[in-house]
């Protein structure tokens, strides 16, 4: 099985000092990799750059980027490494096709992930409008995927107002799995919740990613977590010199 | 680490205290129903004592803490402050006795004013409130900006601040006015956990000697490290009151709340008669008599000689010896 993500050697600096340096890993299809490590030592930045998302100048020093599963032959930091700005934003532009497709992100914040003006029907019916094969009947494929996050049908007529707070983090949760991607990049989906509360929501998310058979990038800060559903562990470590407390 | 006195001498005193508020339906000629956010609440803080309320999202900790502060009137019971009955007190008899009682916010950005500077925001307050002369009030902020290593963004405006920094200045605050409580609700919210510690560290740290302090918090390994005593709500009443120092949670719906991997995951169904957790609960099948069903479980002392300190509300606990385990490895998560 390729690897769906192959970082290799990825630098990243600021123009005061370099925030990443030297990270390389793999991200496997069906797996849950984890990605951890103290605040400031670049977790966002790394999950970000995993999508090409480039935005801190000048950037990009050193490193490739490949997705094996979709053309391992590209790689995608090729013409960015050291280009500066645009070169960065070059690149954003020519890897929009993979975000929203080949992979999605799962934010902090659901309340962030939705349009508060559209209903999560319409929200979802713009997801799986992403995918490479439409499905024949998109309001039973609505459905479907509202089942699998454990929402009911009527929730697709609702306005992301008309929903409680565990609700609308089941809706985001069904928008970033809709278009099937190979990989779905959650950024600490357990902030702010109460114990019980976490694990049911990773839970649910690693559970969903199967059921789909996506790969899951976790953020996370909870090593209970890390341990329990992580097959494999992305440690960055901290950054030299303490940071603001 | 939780390294402060207590006294004998209490500070909170809440006694059958209930708050029930009517909740409207999707649509407004929906008709309303009577919600029990907190259903018959005893509680007592003594000088010195830092008690952390713990419970998921609507279990009524934040109710109690707003009731305690007379943010909102309770339905009936009764709420004693320093030996005085706070409920009773008109809103203007109140506000002339609320200084001692502080409280430190969830959302610190949403707490301060984005046109003052970090040690206007201490000024203001200790000038204000404090009735401290400006000069005064300038040397004292400087004081407590230093305690709580803000010295240098003295002039910094909150959108110029980290999270950690909003959050010490919304302490330094409250600190500065030596209160006689602090009702703090989860004050370390959204901040990534290496920087959780460093806030409660200024706060209890800094707290005057003989105050108490009630930390409202999602977080167990907080409130074994930071609290004397951590009460567990559901549903709006305690479930149990523990040291952890020296005790691990036993009532069945806490043991998942300090550790959720340890078994299946309540469902949250809770019942309306009996004990509320009766449906998720691992331990009412073993009850004789379907207790559980029937009756509402009240706090009961616990431990080897019922001295009061660990208090369960479960049918499915008797008296019995405490655990020999380490209580230093509960609520790691």
């Amino acid at each position: 099985m390729s690897a769906l993500v192959e970082m290799r050697g990825l630098g990243i600096r600021s123009a005061h000092r370099t925030l990443v340096e030297d990270i390389s890993f793999d991200i496997d299809a069906g797996k849950v990799t984890a990605l951890v490590g103290p605040s400031g030592a670049g977790k966002s930045l790394t999950a970000r750059a995993t999508m090409c998302v480039l935005d801190v100048a000048p950037g990009l020093f050193a490193g490739s980027l490949r997705y094996p599963a979709h053309d391992p032959a590209i790689d995608w930091f090729e013409g960015v490494r050291g280009g500066g700005a645009r070169a960065q934003a070059a690149l954003l532009e020519r890897s929009r096709v993979l975000r929203g497709a080949y992979l999605t992100y799962s934010p902090q914040a659901a309340s962030s992930a939705l349009n508060p003006g559209r209903t999560i029907g319409q929200q979802l019916a713009m997801a799986i409008g992403r995918r490479a094969q439409p499905p024949a009947d998109l309001g039973e494929e609505i459905r479907r995927v509202l089942a699998d996050v454990g929402l009911s049908p009527r929730a697709a007529a609702s306005l992301p107002g008309e929903l409680s707070g565990g609700m609308c983090q089941r809706a985001a949760l069904a928008i970033a799995v809709a278009p099937k991607p190979r990989l779905v990049i959650a950024d600490e989906p357990e902030t702010g919740l109460d114990p019980v509360l976490r694990r049911a929501v990773v839970e649910l998310l690693v559970e969903v990613c199967q059921v789909h058979g996506a790969g899951l990038l976790l953020i996370s800060h909870h090593e209970d977590t890390v341990q329990r559903l992580a097959h494999a562990v992305i440690r960055l470590p901290g950054r030299s010199g303490g940071g603001e407390r | 680490m939780i390294n402060r006195a207590r006294t004998d001498t209490p500070v909170v005193s809440l006694r059958g205290l209930r708050k029930q508020f009517l909740v409207g339906g999707a649509l407004p000629w929906s008709p309303k129903r009577v919600v029990n956010a907190v259903d018959g609440v005893d509680l007592e803080l003594r000088e010195g004592e830092v008690v952390a309320l713990v419970g998921q999202s609507g279990s009524g900790k934040t109710t109690v803490s707003r009731l305690i502060l007379g943010l909102e009137r309770p339905s009936s019971g009764e709420i004693w402050l320093d030996g005085q009955r706070w409920d009773s007190l008109s809103e203007a008899e109140r506000r002339a006795r609320r200084l001692p009682y502080q409280y430190v916010p969830q959302d610190a950005m949403g707490a301060l004013d984005p046109q003052q500077t970090a040690l206007e925001h201490v000024m203001e307050t200790l000038t204000v409130l404090g009735g401290c002369a400006p000069a005064d009030a300038e040397a004292k902020g400087m004081a407590m900006l230093r305690r709580l290593g803000l010295a240098e963004r003295r002039d910094a405006l909150p959108r110029e601040m980290s999270g950690g920094e909003q959050r010490r200045v919304t302490l330094a605050r409250v600190l500065a006015l030596e209160p006689r409580l602090v009702v703090a609700d989860e004050p370390t919210s959204g901040l990534d956990p290496d920087r959780r510690g460093s806030v409660l560290e200024d706060l209890i740290g800094n707290l005057p000697p003989k105050a108490a302090c009630v930390l409202v918090t999602h977080d167990m390994s907080e409130a074994r490290d930071w609290c004397h005593r951590v009460v567990v709500m559901l549903a709006g009443r305690v479930i149990e009151e523990v040291d952890l120092h020296a005790a691990r949670p036993a009532h069945p719906y806490a043991r998942v709340l300090f550790d959720p991997w340890s078994g299946p995951l309540p469902r949250g169904e809770l019942a309306s008669t009996g004990c509320p957790f009766r449906p998720d609960c691992p331990d009412a099948a073993g009850v004789a008599g379907g207790r559980c069903a029937a009756e509402l479980p009240t706090l009961r002392p616990r431990g080897p000689e019922g001295s009061g300190a660990h208090r369960v509300a479960c049918h499915a606990e008797g008296p019995r010896q405490a655990p020999s385990a380490d209580p230093a490895q509960v609520g790691a998560s």
